[in-house]
């Protein structure tokens, strides 16, 4: 069991990043439009296979991967694992996300703006692990007078589901854009961020050590986590709580396109400017002060003992300070960024030499840029693309990205349209693809969906 | 023509070659990860009053007891219990500590050995004693630590009197040697 729970944390655990770099403005598929609610579909209406729309799984580790570890080679694992340990930064993340779309759609509207719409269910994990904390795991507090401090640590968690609709409006040819709003449904949410406070042990002077806990300032918020109540975290309790009966909270997605000039694009949108108002079920925790011990002094006087235990315990509640805070609190969802210029060229022509489809270009290059911005963590990665129109049924996408977990990240989608049936998957990290272990980040999102298309 | 090959080409590749490289996760049974950690202990500053009665007449042995829980939560990883114990004595007498483990009723159940023996008008002396891997799980009955002082006699039939202005000093701390086999 042990080993499994291992395995799950390195190889489940691997990443967090959100960036859907293989997806976006990929295809005109309508899965788009939830990346850019200004992206331009061509779609007379469109329904996505329910639960089937999207699947979404990303996740990465920056640490080290399982195969770090667990690398049958002949090196004792205990050498890996301290290499491993020698080899990690000074702040190192770790985060999963998963998406589930449960239903989706969105038809034409008679001015020719694009409505859709949808609900998805999203799981998100993040944590930051300072390399202070895993050294005083490993190594223990021998190192006199260094400060192991909590100062990076830190980390979010939340389940949420999101009704959304949105709508892509044309401007004119050279504009699109779109707006999207969202209703949060949030069954648990869970953070601590702006954590302060280190522990050192130094030489004393009444005593051989003098130890310390020092400016400690550490703060968790929750909601759905502890109950006050009867309730219980089960599959009825988390289906109530994603259908609108958790914390409800509102957001918006911005996006446009702009065609700078006939084959020139580029495209941008913000994503997720919203917060939950965490009401329900909220119990945060404080723990504030300073302490320092050097030691239990005996006195030695049988006529008036003391209850040292009890006078440390005192001292240290009375230094230490732990609230327990039932008060509802905002939580922010974090803001992802994307943008990305594009040139298109190569135009089709049939056996005869004449031009199929006079704005249809079979061929994309360009560079898109992801960032994002949350109170835990915020991170950039960049991605040069190129999109090909294989035949009129297959659509590929070949994506090399530079983010934080790796410099050599490879990227593939395909989508195909046969007549109203259209599939993608689209995945990253698939020079890891030789060795699977290896890979510090991985991602895929695929679905299945019903595109009609306007026969004009 | 040639992309679509190179793209075709590219794919069979990618789908084709090898998904894993050989990795072996029973490696860990074999793993040990061996964390030290240093905490304070106990210290005492006793003057001549401390081993006087109420007559100020010297007393043979003086006594204090601590309780301290201690939490069975790492039962599994500790692996090696080490005190040291810094005495000065500058007493004309020479002085034996002994600690003793206690549990819940206060029965004693361990006595750390060996019994640290303070000469008299010593320096600074640090004595290192171990509770060996057999005995370790004693700790997990203690409820109290008893600090027992023993005044040896002296050679020469002196006493420590109420203007005695010596010290007998003791600091201490612990190192806990953990091995986190069960990660």
């Amino acid at each position: 069991m042990r080993k499994l729970s291992f395995f799950i944390f390195l190889v489940c655990a691997i990443g967090y990043n959100q960036n859907k770099q293989v997806l976006y403005d990929f295809a005109d598929l309508p899965q788009t439009l939830l990346l850019n609610p200004g992206a331009e579909v061509s779609q007379k209406f469109h329904f996505g296979m329910p639960l089937f729309s999207q699947i979404s799984v990303q996740g990465g580790f920056t640490g080290f991967s399982t195969y770090d570890i667990f690398a049958d080679n002949g090196i004792d694992i205990n050498d890996k694992i301290k290499t491993a340990i020698d080899n990690f930064g000074k702040t190192e993340f770790v985060g999963f996300n998963q998406q589930l779309e449960v239903f989706s759609g969105g038809f034409r509207l008679p001015n020719s703006n694009y409505l859709s719409f949808g609900y998805y269910q999203e799981f998100d994990l993040l944590a930051k692990i300072p390399r202070d904390l895993v050294d005083l795991y490993y190594e223990g507090n021998t190192d006199l007078n260094r400060r192991y401090s909590s100062k990076k640590a830190a980390f979010r968690t939340e389940l949420l589901g999101v009704l959304h609709v949105g709508l892509s409006k044309k401007i004119n040819e050279k504009w699109n854009v779109g707006a999207r709003a969202k209703i949060y449904s949030s069954v648990f949410n869970a953070s601590s961020k702006s954590n302060s406070g280190s522990f050192y042990t130094e030489d004393g002077t009444q005593n051989i050590y003098r130890q310390h806990l020092d400016n400690i300032n550490f703060l968790m918020q929750s909601s759905g986590i502890f109950f006050e109540n009867d309730e219980e975290f089960n599959a009825s309790y988390v289906k109530s709580k994603l259908l609108f009966g958790g914390n409800l909270g509102l957001g918006f997605d911005v996006g446009f396109t702009h065609h700078i000039k006939k084959q020139w694009e580029i495209t941008g949108s913000i994503l997720d400017l919203g917060f939950v108002n965490n009401t329900k079920n909220v119990r945060s925790y404080s723990l504030k002060g300073d302490y320092e011990l050097e030691g239990l002094q005996l006195n030695f006087d049988p006529n008036n003992p003391e209850d040292y235990w009890t006078d440390l315990k005192e001292e240290f509640d009375n230094s230490i300070v732990l609230d327990t805070l039932y008060k509802s609190y905002i939580s922010f969802r974090p803001v992802k960024l994307h943008g990305s210029v594009s040139y298109a060229f190569g135009q089709k022509y049939d056996d005869c030499r004449f031009l199929i489809g006079p704005d249809l270009y079979v061929n994309k290059i360009g560079f898109q840029w992801f960032s994002t911005v949350g109170v835990v963590h915020s991170f950039m990665a960049g991605t040069l693309f190129y999109e090909r129109w294989i035949n009129k049924y297959l659509q590929t996408k070949l994506t090399y990205t530079v983010d934080p977990y790796s410099f050599s990240n490879v990227g593939l989608g395909l989508s195909t349209t046969i007549g109203m049936f259209n599939m993608y998957f689209a995945a990253d990290n698939l020079l890891s693809l030789n060795n699977i272990y290896d890979a510090k980040s991985a991602s895929f999102q695929l679905g299945i969906n019903f595109i009609f298309k306007d026969k004009n | 023509m040639k992309i679509t090959k190179f793209i075709a080409s590219a794919l069979v590749f990618l789908v084709f070659q090898s998904c894993t490289k050989e990795v072996d996760f029973n490696q860990l049974d074999d793993a040990n990860i061996n964390t030290t950690y240093n905490s304070t202990l106990v210290y005492l500053n006793l003057t001549a009053p401390k081993f006087l009665d109420q007559f100020n007449q010297e007393i043979t042995e003086t006594f204090d007891l601590i309780e301290a829980p201690i939490s069975t939560d790492y039962k599994a990883y500790l692996e090696k219990l080490e005190f040291t114990i810094i005495t000065k004595n500058g007493f004309n007498r020479t002085f034996r500590i002994s600690i003793i483990f206690y549990d819940k009723y206060k029965q004693p159940i361990y006595e750390l050995q060996p019994i640290i023996n303070v000469p008299e008008n010593s320096p600074e002396i640090t004595t290192i004693v171990e509770i060996p891997k057999e005995d370790i799980s004693v700790i997990y009955n203690t409820q109290y630590f008893g600090f027992h002082i023993f005044l040896t006699p002296s050679d020469d039939g002196s006493v420590i009197t109420i203007n005695d202005i010596a010290t007998l000093n003791l600091k201490s701390s612990a190192k806990l040697y953990f091995n986190f086999r069960k990660i």
